[in-house]
């Protein structure tokens, strides 16, 4: 399944302002993972947090919803959340945890749920992960060089980044910068070439934009945790939502693009073999 | 006439070690001696030459069932070889590792005698109350210092972070309702020993008790001076069981000693008894004092205080000394930092070791079924207690002894 495996696909957003204010599209990560808190179904969250430069997210233990709306928004860089996820089940005491990965991030984590080795008593506490469609990852140095030297600005003006209508696009406090997104490629990580999860297949919920109008996200509910708790948040108020049959440019274009990643991924990969190089599936 | 019994391995131990004992025409021994046949860790040679943050890292792999312990005595042997004085919460965060890691192993070795006093209609409600009590102690040891076996978080300088808020009021409430678990679990051990009629005076022996601390182990304690070693032949007054014995024979004031639970209760808490019951009986009274002050901590940690002492690695060839009072006796590691920040020295003169010269010599005087019951009451863990190297396989002589020498 191009998807992969899912119960619903909705367009929604959060409901909450203060939410919209800085979510990057529909909120929903945010407000998933502060409902889910609320609700103590949670005891806390690792998010991609602010660090000390801008747009290099750290991760955090968020045992707020203060602390994970502080977290909102998309970064194009990667933050390890995995790493600290053992500080949340140790030094934090959670024994619930949740939080955000992105599919390969996600592959990860479900593999130490398999095979412990490591991470004993850490599996078993992780209760909920909300997933981010993922086309692609930029180091943080790929960002500063395309950024400085193909659209002549810097990271410390950008106040938003944004990926759709096939650019990266910056916001600055007074004009709107773009590229073609192809004049990115190259800059991400090498792994995104052979990775063959778009919508993050393995979490429990995932989100992202496309799919979906502006200001909203297209949701899959893919496992009873995940179909639950957004049906309990919907129920609660917290995100309102319409029938993927009623939004533009509707579930298509997701397949579309999963479809395009799959594919060529394949390539990369048969290229990759070819060359005797190693490759992780 | 004089027959010899040997028990090899002797069992519900950690490690493997050899019980032999001379007995007469009624059974009696005469003459007991207890030897390790566990082959030997050489981590003392590994670490030496390697940056000193390693030692800790690779000593606490010497065993499963003391990795706490030996931690511990590994990073203060190092704080005190660089001089560093760590911050007051990381001092109270690794007590709190000892006593809930001491807990969980003292309830190990109930387990190891549970057969030898633990009614059949008792035995599941027993080893049940083990694994509850096991879990939450190590429960705590995961979240203080990072993993409950191989601890991450205990670090030259300290400790590597504090823990939450969250995390210090949920050890604070497990731990309170572990209390009334352990009183149960205390008085049916004390109460099933106190029953098993035990010969009057089993084990009972007169060597001086070496204990540096009621809970945590104190470095000031530890007189170099009046420590000696001596090798497995001169000692064992018997030639083949001298070249087989693989630790050597560590004395205190040129005589050997008692370490465990019982000889801190002696000398710290003023206990009398003397002989199997009486360690058995001050091994669980002791899980009790462990996790009263397990829970004081805890009330008293300042989850946002520094844990971790800045320091320069640099170090002066100082001999530092690290003393831990690990659940089976005084553990101590000692460590000299050179100024590029290796290890120039280390040696590890561990709980057992202290013991091994005294449990053979305590089971004379009674019938030799009773020596297993003697040697399992010092709760004799073998695994860190060995330091000789056979390095001649024909004549299984210890032939490089400077392997052990200081």
């Amino acid at each position: 399944m191009v998807l992969g495996t899912y119960k619903e696909a909705i367009s929604a957003r959060a409901t909450d302002k203060a939410i919209q204010k800085v979510s990057q599209d529909g909120g929903i990560v945010t407000a998933l993972l502060s409902y889910a808190l609320d609700e103590k179904i949670i005891e806390g969250a690792v998010v991609a947090g602010p660090g000390d430069k801008a747009f290099k997210p750290e991760p955090l233990v968020a045992l707020t919803s203060d602390e994970i709306i502080s977290a909102a928004g998309t970064k194009y860089t990667f933050s390890p959340n995995v790493w600290a996820l053992k500080n949340a089940v140790r030094q934090y005491g959670l024994e619930k945890v949740g939080t955000v990965a992105i599919p390969c991030q996600l592959q990860g984590i479900r593999k130490t749920q398999s095979y412990p080795f490591a991470t004993r008593f850490l599996a078993d506490k992780i209760s909920l992960i909300v997933g981010i469609f993922c086309m692609e990852n930029f180091p943080y140095a790929s960002l500063e060089t395309f950024i400085s030297e193909k659209m002549k600005s810097s990271l410390d003006l950008t106040e938003k980044m944004d990926i759709g209508m096939g650019k990266f696009i910056t916001t600055t406090q007074d004009d709107e910068l773009s590229i073609p997104l192809k004049e990115t490629h190259g800059y991400e990580q090498a792994g995104c070439n052979i990775c063959k999860d778009y919508t993050a297949e393995l979490s429990d919920v995932s989100t992202g934009s496309v799919g979906s109008p502006n200001g909203w996200s297209t949701v899959l509910t893919r496992t009873d945790t995940g179909a639950s708790l957004f049906s309990q948040a919907v129920e609660a108020g917290i995100i309102e939502t319409k029938s993927m049959d009623d939004v533009k440019p509707g579930l298509g274009l997701l397949e579309k693009l999963s479809n395009s990643k799959k594919s060529s991924a394949d390539k990369e990969i048969t290229k990759r073999v070819d060359m005797g190089l190693p490759v992780p599936f | 006439m004089s027959e010899k019994i040997v028990i090899s391995p002797t069992s519900r131990q950690e490690g493997h070690a050899e019980l032999v004992m001379e007995v007469d025409d009624e059974g009696i021994v005469t003459k007991g001696r207890y030897l390790s046949i566990t082959p030997v860790r050489g981590l003392e040679k590994m670490v030496t030459g390697k940056a000193a943050e390693t030692a800790p890292v690779l000593c606490q792999r010497i065993c499963g069932v003391c990795p706490v312990p030996h931690t511990l005595a590994s990073v203060e042997a190092l704080d005190d070889s660089l001089n560093i004085e760590i911050p007051e919460a990381a001092k109270l965060l690794r007590e709190l590792t000892l006593c809930a890691s001491n807990v969980n192993s003292h309830a190990i070795h109930h387990f190891l005698i549970a057969t030898d006093f633990v009614p059949e209609n008792l035995f599941a409600a027993a080893v049940d109350s083990v694994s509850e009590i096991r879990k939450v102690s190590q429960y705590v040891v995961d979240m203080v210092a990072g993993e409950g076996i191989h601890p991450s978080d205990v670090r030259v300088g300290g400790m590597a972070s504090n823990i939450s808020e969250l995390a210090r009021k949920k050890l604070y409430a497990r731990l309170k309702a572990l209390v009334p678990k352990v009183n149960a679990h205390v008085d049916l051990m004390e109460g099933l020993i106190l029953d098993k009629d035990l010969p009057k005076g089993l084990g009972a022996i007169d060597q001086p008790v070496f204990a540096s601390d009621k809970i945590y182990g104190n470095r000031d304690f530890f007189d170099f001076d009046r420590f000696t070693e001596v090798m497995p032949e001169s000692w064992y007054g018997d030639e083949e069981i001298g070249k087989k014995a693989c630790s050597t024979i560590p004395l205190y004031d040129g005589i050997n000693v008692e370490a465990g639970p019982r000889a801190r209760a002696a000398k710290f808490g003023g206990f009398t008894g003397k002989g199997v019951v009486a360690q058995h009986l001050t091994r669980a009274q002791e899980m009790k004092t462990y996790l009263s002050r397990a829970i004081e901590i805890l009330d008293e940690l300042n989850t946002s205080a520094p844990t971790l002492a800045d320091y320069d690695l640099r170090g002066t060839s100082k001999l530092g000394v690290g003393a831990i009072e690990a659940p089976r006796g005084l553990d101590i590691h000692l460590a000299q930092v050179g100024n590029d920040g290796k290890t120039e020295f280390y040696s590890a003169l561990v709980p057992t070791t202290w013991n091994i010269p005294t449990m053979g010599p305590a089971t004379e005087g009674f019938h030799h079924e009773f020596g297993p019951h003697v040697i399992r009451a010092y709760d004799p863990c073998l695994s860190c207690a060995t330091h000789v190297m056979v390095v001649d396989d024909e004549d299984k002589s210890v032939v490089k002894n400077e392997m052990v020498r200081l």
